[in-house]
């Protein structure tokens, strides 16, 4: 509704009507934020409408954008500081004061830094969120390299992208007649955002639209071909994609010749790579392989829309590689329709991170680079694998990290290998968890620090592409007064980084970034619903420009050295890894480890996203646990009468790693070999009585059940982990 | 029962859903409705077989059916179908919650909340929504849903269209 709307309804019931930024897909807000209005009567946040103004969301608003006044008010929301007094897991604490908790961290932080230098500090990152840049920024301050990105999520793709063609590559939806979604859910990411309409327009508009994954999801629903693709094999159908189009010529030959890198190598090497090979290990039908491969080359305007549903196998470099390669060689991009490339924004607010502060002696200082360090800094900076930093504190090399922040994330239940991250958590010398609710990791947290929702207070300003608004507060703090991005201002102010962190004042931090954008908060604050940019007229085959783009490297040189699309990759060749793209199987595979299959006859993969709920939290928010109560197991119908199971039987799943007790629900739409489960289980509901589930073993936390071999679970260069094993499932008796 | 002069619907095209939900949460947070209760719910329905298997979406509230089988059904006589526009509603004071209007309708409608007396949507009449249509149609992103006025013949039509979906499951 529009705000003249929202006013009325406001008055005629006695509310009031506050114009804001959504902030459920994270505390402090996500990257990107929907505009809502937020009602209020008597002080109360009650409810949540769209905001028509805003160009992200258009006047929608999903399932947990209404459910935001019940996760304001959770029982699970954390109050005070506090200080642990019990043993490392046991949940026992004092409340303390912020201010005695900021000076104990800062101390402790100081003294290591003493003791074993600043990299001794990480911080693990949370999904990219509107206080990313703070973390970058501290630890930058700090001396520390150590920022902990996931390895779990999207910058597997910007890195496979940028070298091999200088940048990512937009689906351009709205002028596409063909659309491959690859492991891609373009529905749940956003549901009311511009990638979910988009794909909604291109259906009704008659596109085709070509659904690349495991399982049927709403989108498969609207889909005209479905490729159910076994779990981490994409790169098998990338390259058989690759050997039939450039095998029956349907390429094209004159942007191949002046902007492509290496193409008889490539043609010669993607010769092995048959339909039917692929057949095998992805289990696509190599007729289907042959026609989803001709249709993409020769409609003129196709787009894929690349997922994360590739980035989690061993091979996912080299799949991102190779679709890369497929929208070079067919032709397909920057041109309208295809996958274009977008050039920044002409405005954007001042950037916070310090890059200047960069340098090789605090590159080589990262305990577990995500990308090799010959590729570091890439476009968050200098950054470890988030895992690594944790395994790090087990294995002690290249030196153990001594303390960590997990600011908005849960690290046993973000990432693989839950038993060694309860084990490093247990033995890590220093804890800090920040949050807005409970964690997952809060009894192992030395210090716990609550911290307000976006709805509590008057920052950040959110600028995503076409809209800047203000964060307006909706009511008083129910919890904590500070907000995340004030936790980072007061512990830099306490380590005596004040210069760097505005000395505490985030109305400084506000106004600094926004000069660029010629405004002060006021007046953004006065624009009710925001600032709408329009964008300009798009331009195409930008290839001089994009080909030529500088890296982020502390060199600068570019991706592409020679200015074209690396078909052949001398960059990575250089240093020590595979030119060409290949194929590489997951830890355990039906096609790879057949000796497991006896044992273990079912692929076991996860879904990243979901319709309710923000990875692993808001599980504790009564409307969404509504919607999805249990941790189910889909299994198609087949698997499960061979079992015996029947629908909400509740189920062992076992793989070589560990075990889960899930429900089964009898699932028709996904492949009869592979079983599938949403991630980020553990949280219960007080309001509806549902209770916490272990995290280990018995539990429903699908990490638990992967692979962590250093040799088989990482792709070499983005240290993508993989989430597909072997596993076995039965009927749960209890014994 | 004398037949309505006009019909109301909140109707549905499943080819704009994406399974959001939006529309399900929107109406239990504006109507503050109890834990457990639904007025508008989200389906997943599922046709064919793999590989060739679809699904298909139906968000799923009251119809105000032309001939609404609670009504006909209801012991208590609390269930009645207003002339002047169609709506269905329910006498809360008549009602006492035996159920028997659940086991009548094929579309799972009606809900009971704390107090034990039948609810279930009531095309938001009554809430102060000043000109926006009701929440569940103003959150949706892809415009699934609309508020319309419709004849006696579609009315009946859309029934048996959603009866077909439900089948399909």
């Amino acid at each position: 509704m529009d705000y003249k709307t929202a006013l009325q309804i406001a008055r005629a019931n006695g509310e009031e009507c506050i114009p804001t930024v959504c902030g459920m897909c994270g505390p402090g807000g996500p990257g990107g934020g929907c505009g809502i209005y937020a009602f209020v009567k008597d002080g109360r946040f009650t409810k949540v409408a769209g905001m028509d103004e805003s160009p992200v969301n258009k006047g929608a608003i999903c399932a947990k954008g209404h459910a935001a006044p019940q996760w304001v008010y959770s029982p699970d929301r954390l109050t005070h500081p506090l200080k642990r007094i019990g043993k490392k897991g046991e949940g026992k604490f004092e409340k303390i004061g912020w201010d005695a908790a900021i000076d104990h961290i800062a101390g402790v932080l100081t003294r290591q830094k003493q003791t074993y230098g600043a990299e001794s500090l990480a911080i693990l990152s949370p999904a990219k969120r509107s206080y990313s840049e703070y973390l970058h920024r501290f630890l930058t301050a700090h001396g520390s390299p150590n920022y902990g990105h996931s390895g779990i999520c999207y910058m597997q793709r910007e890195f496979a992208f940028c070298y091999t063609l200088g940048d990512f590559p937009r689906p351009d939806c709205d002028q596409s007649d063909l659309i491959i979604y690859w492991g891609r859910q373009p529905v749940y990411s956003g549901p009311v955002a511009r990638p979910a309409r988009a794909f909604l327009a291109a259906r009704q508009r008659g596109a085709k639209i070509i659904a690349i994954k495991p399982s049927v999801e709403p989108d498969v629903g609207l889909a005209d071909i479905w490729v159910p693709v076994r779990p981490g094999t994409d790169a098998a159908l990338a390259l058989a994609m690759l050997h039939v189009v450039i095998g029956e010529d349907l390429i094209d030959n004159a942007f191949v010749e002046k902007w492509c890198y290496g193409f008889k190598r490539l043609q010669a090497h993607v010769r092995q790579y048959d339909p039917g090979w692929a057949e095998n290990i992805s289990g696509v039908p190599a007729a289907q392989i042959e026609e989803v491969a001709r249709l993409y080359a020769t409609t003129p305007r196709a787009a894929i829309d690349l997922g994360n549903g590739v980035e989690h196998t061993p091979s996912a470099s080299d799949t991102i590689r190779a679709v890369a390669i497929l929208m070079a060689v067919t032709g397909h991009l920057d041109r309208p329709g295809g996958n274009i490339f977008t050039l920044p924004p002409k405005v954007a607010p001042k950037d916070i991170l310090l890059t200047e502060r960069y340098t090789q002696e605090l590159v080589n200082k990262l305990v577990g680079p995500e990308f090799p360090l010959a590729f570091q800094p890439f476009l968050e900076g200098p950054t470890s694998a988030y895992y690594r930093i944790l395994e790090s504190v087990l294995t002690e090399k290249p030196y153990p990290v001594r303390a960590v922040i997990a600011p908005g994330t849960q690290a046993s239940v973000s990432t693989r290998g839950t038993k060694n991250v309860l084990a490093a958590l247990r033995k890590l010398d220093f804890f800090v968890v920040v949050d807005v609710a409970r964690t997952a990791d809060m009894p192992y947290a030395d210090i716990v620090m609550p911290v307000a929702t976006s709805y509590e207070v008057d920052h950040p300003f959110q600028m995503v592409p076409g809209w800047l608004m203000a964060t307006n507060p909706v009511v008083e703090p129910v919890g904590s007064p500070k907000s995340i991005f004030e936790f980072f201002l007061d512990l830099g102010n306490a380590m005596g980084y004040g210069d760097d962190f505005w000395n505490g004042d985030i109305e400084a931090a506000m106004a600094e970034q926004l000069e660029p954008l010629g405004m002060d908060m006021s007046e953004l604050r006065a624009k009710k619903s925001g600032v709408t940019y329009q964008p300009g007229p798009p331009v195409y085959e930008k290839y001089e420009k994009v080909f030529s783009r500088r890296s982020e490297r502390l060199d600068h040189r570019p991706y592409l050295p020679q200015g074209k699309v690396a078909l052949y990759n001398t960059t990575f060749e250089r240093a020590g890894f595979t030119p060409l793209p290949i194929w590489r199987e997951p830890p355990e595979s039906l096609s790879a480890t057949a000796e497991l299959s006896e044992k273990f006859p079912l692929i076991l993969s996860d879904y990243h996203t979901s319709k309710n709920y923000s990875a692993s939290w808001q599980r504790n928010v009564p409307h969404l646990r509504e919607i999805q109560p249990d941790p189910v197991l889909h299994i198609h119908p087949e698997a499960a009468s061979a079992r015996q199971i029947q629908g909400n039987d509740w189920v062992k799943v076992t793989s070589p790693h560990g075990w889960l007790k899930v429900k089964a629900e009898i699932y028709p739409g996904i492949r009869p070999d592979t079983i599938m489960i949403l991630h980020g289980w553990w949280q219960g509901c007080r309001e509806l009585g549902a209770r916490d589930y272990p995290l280990a073993d018995g539990g429903a936390n699908v990490n638990t059940m992967y692979s962590v071999d250093p040799q088989k679970a990482y792709d070499p260069l983005v240290t993508a982990m993989a989430s597909q094993t072997l596993v076995q499932v039965e009927k749960f008796e209890e014994s | 029962m004398p037949a309505s002069e006009k019909e109301y619907l909140i109707s549905f095209e499943p080819e704009k859903c994406t399974q959001c939900h939006g529309c399900e949460i929107a109406c239990k947070a504006w109507r503050e409705l109890d834990y457990g209760v639904q007025f508008r719910r989200v389906l997943n329905l599922w046709q064919g077989d793999y590989p060739l298997v679809k699904n298909v979406s139906l968000s799923l509230a009251c119809l105000h059916c032309v001939e609404p089988a609670c009504a006909a059904e209801c012991p208590e006589g609390a269930i009645s179908k207003h002339i002047e526009d169609g709506l269905v509603v329910v006498d809360e004071t008549l009602c006492n919650g035996c159920g028997i209007c659940a086991e009548a309708c094929s579309y799972g409608v009606p809900q009971f909340g704390k107090n034990g007396i039948m609810q279930k949507c009531d095309l938001c009449r009554g809430q102060q929504l000043a000109q926006a249509a009701p929440p569940c149609v103003d959150t949706c992103p892809g415009e699934a849903l609309s508020y319309i006025e419709v004849g006696r013949p579609a009315k009946k039509v859309h029934e048996e269209r959603i009866t077909r979906l439900l089948r399909s499951e």
